[in-house]
């Protein structure tokens, strides 16, 4: 695979020198003569100086022929106009953004931007999962559906425990996958199946429905015994 | 200096001879071996790989020539035709993997944007070559352009 | 009419008091407070500190009411972007942008963004001039 990296800081290295030693074509495209010098001198003829921005830099780094390119500059907009420009100009397969603000993650995904990762949202979800006050966590997004993996903690207050799945209320679209119960083996949940507290559950949902499924899962807007 | 491997980069240029010719000397008193080499760069748009068959077939031609000056001058020689992304980093690496112990290059007289200019790979070389390194330039034109 | 300008550089400042004196409603933002005192002190519309590539910051300035919006801070990109967002994520009607690249401009034009770039306009109004004289 050729794969492009726009921006030769920390991330572009370390993502450099990863993809270089599992054997792929890689080229870093970064404004600053000194850091030029600094990854060529470790790395080999893998840089091209240049503003990433620039379709002349971009024509001139191949990127007609590259598999994937990733704008991981410090600059958002920077990153949206490489990727753009790559997507569009150049009718890059596969284009990656780092982001730095995540409200952008939304905008990037709008603009066409295949994927997106927001360093801050990688640290805050991690920190949902330190915090048990969270009942939904993130576990995976599928990006070619825009559907996401969910796991649900049944709380023990929740009116859902002691319910059988066919009876919630769950929103349309969203399924439940998994019920991972403690001390037993995990099993695929039956319309039969009755929840207890502080089951996990995995959920399959579309980024929209997240809010209505936390709200039924964790019971607490559950229609019948409503508050 | 006794130098058992001397290496010359070719660019297929008037320049190429005389540098030989002087290697040779060279050569012929420490009993040395001359490596003459031409790098065929390939542009990022296209794969390392590529067959670029006017390239390659200018520094074949380039490498002919080489050949046939260092056999008039009865020195003994290797050849090679390398294919590399730039110039200046692969006579680099190549001089360390053939264990070649000195580089003379030859230059012509180049002027870009009305400033005398030795190009990229010459400096490269001088910086980043871990053998000694001698650079030959053609008398300067009477009338640069 | 309201409008919203990112960018209170001289193009930005001089916009914002010429629409101001028609009697438009104008919000002008930028990321740097010194370069409101470009603002004439006749300038009635509202100045507000604030990143326009920054969903937040543009809701604070209106752009969910406003009927058009100016991109023309230095940065080609931050422009690019802010413009992008003020028509795909607020929808506002009308959206101009500057970007100096050629090039970039020809892309986003091609996108659906109204650019324009100061550089060949510039060049062109100049070969004009000379012609002009010429003939």
């Amino acid at each position: 695979m050729y794969v492009i990296i726009v921006g030769g800081g920390k991330v572009g290295y370390y993502l450099c020198r990863t993809l270089l030693a599992e054997g792929h074509e890689v080229l870093i495209v970064e404004k600053n003569e000194a850091k030029c010098e600094r990854l060529e001198e470790e790395l080999g003829s893998i840089c091209l100086r240049g503003d990433g921005c620039e379709t002349a830099t971009l024509a001139e780094a191949g990127t007609g022929r590259a598999d994937m390119l990733i704008a991981a500059t410090n600059e958002d907009e920077d990153n949206l106009v490489s990727c753009q420009l790559a997507k569009y100009k150049f009718k890059v397969r596969r284009t990656i953004a780092l982001i730095n603000n995540p409200e952008n993650e939304t905008v990037f995904k709008k603009l066409g931007i295949d994927v997106t990762v927001s360093s801050t949202n990688l640290v805050l979800e991690h920190i949902e999962q330190e915090v048990p006050t969270h009942h939904l966590m993130h576990l995976l997004k599928l990006e070619e559906s825009g559907l996401e993996i969910v796991e649900v903690r049944i709380p023990g207050h929740s009116s859902v425990a002691g319910r059988r799945v066919r009876d919630l209320n769950l929103p349309q679209g969203a399924v439940l996958a998994l019920v991972i119960r403690k001390d037993q083996r995990p099993m695929i949940p039956a319309p039969d199946t009755v929840l207890e507290a502080e089951d996990q559950v995995l959920a399959v949902t579309s980024h929209e429905l997240e809010d209505a499924l936390r709200l039924t899962l964790t019971g607490q807007r559950v229609e019948r015994h409503g508050n | 200096m006794d130098f058992r491997k001397i290496m010359v980069p070719v660019h297929g240029s008037p320049v190429d001879a005389e540098v030989l010719k002087l290697v040779c000397r060279m050569a012929k008193q420490s009993k040395a071996k001359v490596f003459v080499v031409y790098v065929v760069e390939v542009r990022r748009s296209l794969p390392l790989d590529a067959r670029l068959e006017g390239d390659i077939s200018r520094g074949e031609d380039a490498l002919t020539q080489a050949e046939q000056t260092l056999e008039e001058e009865e020195c003994e020689y290797e050849s090679s035709l390398l294919q590399a992304r730039e110039v200046g980093p692969a006579l680099v690496e190549e001089a360390v993997e053939r264990h070649v112990d000195a580089i003379v290059m030859g230059i012509g007289y180049k002027r870009r944007f009305g400033e005398y200019s030795l190009g990229e790979a010459v400096p490269y070389v001088l910086k980043n070559a871990s053998c000694p390194v001698l650079v030959y330039r053609i008398p300067a034109l009477e009338k640069p352009e | 009419m309201k409008v919203v300008i990112m960018g209170c550089g001289r193009v930005g400042a001089q916009l914002a008091a010429l629409l101001d004196s028609d009697g438009h409603e104008v919000t002008i933002l930028d990321v740097d407070s010194t370069s409101f005192r470009r603002l004439p002190p006749t300038f009635s519309g509202v100045a507000l500190l604030g990143d326009g590539t920054d969903q937040e910051a543009l809701v604070k300035a209106g752009i969910e009411e406003t009927s058009a919006f100016v991109a023309v801070t230095q940065g080609d990109n931050r422009n690019v972007m802010a413009a992008q967002i003020a028509k795909h994520i607020f929808n506002v009607p009308r959206v101009l942008c500057r970007i100096y690249d050629p090039l970039r401009r020809d892309l986003y034009e091609d996108l659906g963004l109204e650019a324009f770039s100061p550089t060949t306009i510039f060049a062109q109004l100049l070969r004009d001039k000379l012609v002009e004289a010429a003939s």
